[in-house]
Parts: structure tokens; C-alpha cells; sequence
């Protein structure tokens, strides 16, 4: 007799885009109720911290060149 | 959230623990040392009180009457220290011990040996700070930044700071590395990071902030103490060093410091809030965003309390941008907890009144944190009484006012009883009006050019002085009523029930009250 297992469950991982978005909607510190309970299941710690810092070296960035830009 | 546990707290027997005096010193256990943090805390909200006071003595009328102004500076200094290290950050500590454990369904810290090596670190710091008044030359008097040159110049007492420092800020570092370990490792079973109260969330962040920046503040000192004995020039321009070198590292710390002081008190308003709204917060995940989002700026704004030291242009307009960036997730954050009383069934108990008073008065010191933000203002502005009035939004009307209500929140829980809530309401009613009467009138001798940090004043300060003397007296004497409050609420009064406030959601509501001595043993599930 053949025993019907469930298939386990497995959220799939985010991609980069996504993993960015979430970051940016953080920075701005708003975030959907549901893109936020997506991005529980599929975003993993590491990413986000790594996407974190890659956002604040960014940030800093473009406000760097924004206020050359300016003093230029 | 649902917790059921199958664990019965009829009875106590596991609370066999020395009595006496000896229990306060060898205690493990997270109750305990929550305890003794919040009343050295609040011992040292005292004594900085009455440093405060002995300023606005001499500040209620022009001319020198009670103090010689090297004391002057050296109460400045002495209240800002103790203020900041003694009083608002052991006070969040102390509520850290108590409530991540009960609100997260653990039974302890991880390290509950640690935990209390601490606490007990504190008391010698307190006895450095407290006694440096009576070394030669006194107590250090080179202001709570202890800015170079002033700090390689002073006595004894500068060293006696610095060795406190170095000691609080070890006891800091640890306090955050258990509060880390404990968040991470210790949740109940079915309680996701995403599901944790916001208090516990404000707290992992904030823990993660002190372990990035009081190495920085012991590095900034210990430069001093070597400039000072070991014959270094770090900060001597003679010797080829910088003396602004000093500030750019103070501030790296200094500004990351203000959001550790002010990120936990936005944890229990958004603890307090939905409670007496009796509506779960609202934008709970953009209220976790705009934390980390706060937490991540706050370290690249330092240079804003420096704007008159001199930088180029395109500096100054990036640390300007940069902090005016920050209004974003903070406003984000008050727009929330007003959407959250939106429609709610709201009452106003005493909690409910400090939460409401933060709102409303910590906006506006987040307001003048934004005039403060423009350069061409600030320098204007820089080292008068504007500043001071801002800080002291956001310091005592932001953390001082969430630290109150935080204690009126959870004290039932505490002790099992309720407080005198008639007495609790006067309390803050007289604590609001005062702390005003104190500092509005400083944003206007301040914009009229009084400079900070002066005993003496011309004559056309005069009036705003008196005011804000009669407002600091009335301020100071309403804290006598609220320890009145809490001590009454120690030794008896009506039984609280386990869950104190209809709306109030969490583990911590859960267990009787007052909290046995063992919490949580057998681990809730969170469904």
C-alpha cells in the first residue's frame, strides 16, 4: 500500500528585487499589510540585513552627490 | 495573540530565594534586577533633580547669588551626566529586565549571572560621579559632552567621570548582549520575531545600537585619560592632534545615544496606546520598519550638534538632509499611534495620559529638532536656550513621560495592587503643566540669545528665568507625589487582577499579579 504524504510546504525564496523593495518601504518605514506578510514567509534575516546595509551605503551616496550637485 | 499555558500559579513554593539584603545582591533572577535598576534609576533621577534645582537657583534672578560659577559648570555638567547615564537609561534597562522575559515567555535572561554583575556595576559608577563633587577642584565641569580641551584640562574629578563612563558603558554592553541573546533565543513557542510586542522590538534594536556605540564613548574617554596622564596628543593641536577629532567621536556616540534614550519609550506608548484605544496598534510592521529605519540614520547625522565648528558647505548640507530625513519614520511612528486611537473606545487612565502627553509634547521637541536641522538656524541658535528647550522635549516630556507611564501601565502587575489612580492622574496633570511652565518659556530667552550653560544672564532674560525657576521647583516637588504613589502601591491597596487593563494584549497579562518570582517555566505556545 502506498502512504499519500502531504507535500511539505516550502515558501520560495525572494529575489533581489524583492528583498529591495521591502527594504526601501522600510526606510521609508510604511509597509502593506499583505506585501508585509508576504515578505515574512519569503525573506530571510541575511537578506535583509545585507540589502539594509547595501541601502544605507546608497542612501548616503545619492545624498552625496545630491549635495555636490547642489555646491557645485 | 492567544497563549494558553498548563501551569498553575496558585502557589509559590519556588520562590525560595535569600531574604534580606542578600537577596538584592546575589539575585539571578530578571524580577529582581528589573527592580533594582528602576529604583537606582529613579534614586538617581533625584539626585540629578536636585542638581537641576540648584540651577534654576541661581538662574531665577540675574547676577551671582548662590554659586561661583565653576560649581555652576560643574552642576551643569554633574546633572547631564547623571540625567542621561544614570537615571533615563538604567530606568529602560530596569523595565527591559521586568517585562522582555514576561512579554516574549521566557522564564529568565539568558544570562541571568551576568544580569546581575550589570546591575551592580552601576551603584560603584554612581559613587565615582557623585563623589567627584568633593576632590580637589571638584567635579568635572566640561559639560555632559566633556568636549576637549576642557576635559584634558580639568582635575581629578575628570578622571573619576571617565572611570564611571567606562563603567556604566560596560555594564550598558552586557545589559544589551543579554537583552539580544534573550529576544533571539528565548520566545516562546509560535511567537515569530513579527508577532513580538513592539517593546521587545524597540528593545532589540536599541541593544543593538549600545553595543555599536558605547565603544565608541569608551574610546572617546579613554583618548582623554591617556591625553591627559600618558603624555598623548590626541586631542592637543600642540602635540599635533585635533581637538575637534574629540567631537566628531563624541557625537558619533552622542547622536545614536539619543535614539537609545527615546526608541524604548516609543516601545511602551506603542504598548500603552492600543490598550486604552482597545485596538490593536495600528501599521504594527511600518512601526517595526520605522524603527530600524531611525536606528539606521541616527548614525550618519552626528555632525548637526557641530555645524558652527566650521565643515564645507556640501558637509554641512549632508548631515542637514540626513537629519531632516529622520522627521520621516518619526512622524511615520505618531501617525500611527494617532490612527490608532482613531475610532478606538479610548479612556484616559493615567498611563493612557502620559502615552497621550508624550504624543503631543514630544512632537513638539521633534519639531524644533527640525528648526534645529537647518544650519543657517543652528548656528543662530547653537549653545543657547533653544536647545536646551529642545532637548528637554524630547528628553524628559519624550522619555521621562513614557518611563512614567510605562510604571503606571505595569505596576499592578508589579505588586499585585493598583495604584491611587486619582493620585496617579494628578500626578501627571501637575507634571505636564509644570514641565512646561519650565521649558516653553526657554525656547523664548533662548531665540532672544540667552546662551546655555551660564549662571549669570542680562537683564532682559529676567523674566523668562523666573518663570522657568518657578516651573522647575513645581516640576521637581510633583515627583515627590509620584513617589508618594508608588510606594503606597507597594504596600497594599486594591487586589489587581491578572489582567490589569481590559484592552491590554500580551504574555505578560497571562500570569497572576503580582508576577510570581518564576515566570514561564513550562514555555506558553503562541498561536
Amino acid at each position: 500500500m502506498r502512504v499519500v504524504t502531504e507535500p511539505e510546504y516550502k515558501p520560495r525564496k525572494a529575489g533581489p528585487l524583492e528583498v529591495a523593495k521591502a527594504v526601501f518601504w522600510s526606510f521609508l518605514g510604511i509597509r502593506k499589510r499583505a506585501a508585509h506578510e508576504k515578505d515574512a514567509v519569503t525573506i530571510k534575516p541575511v537578506q535583509v540585513i545585507v540589502a539594509g546595509i547595501i541601502g544605507a551605503v546608497i542612501f548616503v551616496l545619492s545624498l552625496i552627490m545630491l549635495v555636490r550637485y547642489i555646491t557645485s | 495573540m492567544e497563549a494558553a499555558h498548563g501551569h498553575g500559579y496558585g502557589h509559590d513554593e519556588h520562590a525560595h530565594h535569600p531574604s534580606g539584603l542578600m537577596r538584592w545582591v546575589t539575585t539571578t533572577n530578571h524580577k529582581d534586577i528589573g527592580t533594582l535598576y528602576l529604583w537606582f534609576s529613579f534614586s538617581m533621577f533625584i539626585v540629578g533633580g536636585i542638581l537641576a534645582l540648584m540651577l534654576r537657583a541661581e538662574l531665577f534672578q540675574p547676577g551671582l547669588q548662590l554659586w561661583e560659577p565653576h560649581f555652576f559648570n560643574q552642576l551643569t555638567t554633574m546633572h547631564g551626566l547623571i540625567m542621561v547615564f544614570g537615571a533615563i537609561m538604567p530606568a529602560f534597562v530596569g523595565f527591559a529586565n521586568w517585562q522582555v522575559p514576561l512579554m516574549i515567555g521566557a522564564p529568565d535572561m539568558a544570562f541571568a549571572r551576568m544580569n546581575n554583575w550589570s546591575f551592580w556595576l552601576l551603584p560603584p559608577a554612581a559613587i565615582l560621579l557623585v563623589t567627584s563633587f568633593f576632590v580637589p577642584g571638584g567635579a568635572t565641569a566640561a559639560g555632559w559632552t566633556l568636549y576637549a580641551p576642557l576635559s584634558t584640562q580639568m582635575g581629578p574629578g575628570m578622571d573619576l567621570a571617565i572611570f564611571a563612563l567606562h563603567i556604566m558603558g560596560a555594564s550598558s554592553i552586557m545589559g544589551s548582549i543579554n537583552i539580544i541573546t534573550t529576544i533571539l533565543n528565548m520566545r516562546a513557542p509560535g511567537m515569530t520575531l513579527m508577532k513580538m510586542p513592539l517593546f521587545v522590538w524597540t528593545w532589540l534594536i536599541t541593544a543593538y545600537l549600545l553595543i555599536a556605540v558605547m565603544p565608541v564613548l569608551a574610546g572617546a574617554v579613554t583618548m582623554v585619560l591617556t591625553d591627559r596622564h600618558f603624555g598623548t596628543t590626541f586631542f592637543n593641536a600642540a602635540g599635533g592632534g585635533d581637538p575637534v577629532m574629540f567631537q566628531h567621536i563624541f557625537w558619533f556616540f552622542g547622536h545614536p545615544e539619543v535614539y537609545i534614550m527615546i526608541l524604548p519609550a516609543f516601545g511602551i506608548v506603542s504598548q500603552i496606546v492600543p490598550a486604552f484605544a482597545r485596538k490593536p496598534l495600528f501599521g504594527y510592521s511600518s512601526m517595526v520598519y520605522a524603527t530600524s529605519s531611525i536606528a539606521i540614520l541616527s548614525f550618519i547625522v552626528w555632525a548637526h550638534h557641530m555645524f558652527t565648528v566650521g565643515m564645507p558647505a556640501a558637509s554641512q548640507l549632508f548631515f542637514m538632509y540626513a537629519t531632516m530625513l529622520i522627521a520621516v519614520p518619526t512622524g511615520v511612528k505618531v501617525f500611527n499611534w494617532i490612527a490608532t486611537m482613531w475610532k478606538g473606545s479610548m479612556t484616559f487612565e493615567t498611563p493612557m495620559l502620559f502615552a497621550c502627553g508624550f504624543i503631543f509634547v514630544f512632537s513638539m521637541g521633534g519639531f524644533t529638532g527640525l528648526v534645529l536641522a537647518i544650519t543657517p538656524i543652528d548656528i543662530q541658535l547653537q549653545d543657547t536656550y533653544y536647545v536646551v528647550a529642545h532637548f528637554h522635549y524630547v528628553l524628559v516630556a519624550g522619555s521621562l513621560f513614557a518611563i512614567f507611564g510605562g510604571v503606571y501601565y505595569w505596576l499592578p502587575k508589579w505588586t499585585g495592587h493598583m495604584y491611587n489612580e486619582t493620585l496617579g492622574k494628578v500626578h501627571f496633570w501637575l507634571t505636564m503643566i509644570f514641565f512646561n511652565v519650565t521649558f516653553f518659556p526657554m525656547h523664548f530667552s533662548g531665540l532672544a540669545g540667552m546662551p546655555r550653560r551660564v549662571p549669570d544672564y542680562a537683564l532682559q532674560f529676567a523674566d523668562f528665568n523666573m518663570l522657568s525657576t518657578i516651573g522647575a521647583f513645581g516640576f521637581g516637588l510633583s515627583q515627590m507625589l509620584f513617589l508618594y504613589v508608588v510606594v503606597t502601591c507597594i504596600r497594599g491597596g486594591a487586589k489587581a487582577p491578572d489582567k490589569v487593563w481590559e484592552g491590554a494584549q500580551g504574555l505578560e497579562w497571562t500570569v497572576p499579579s503580582p508576577a510570581p518570582y518564576h515566570t514561564f517555566e513550562i514555555p506558553p505556545v503562541v498561536k
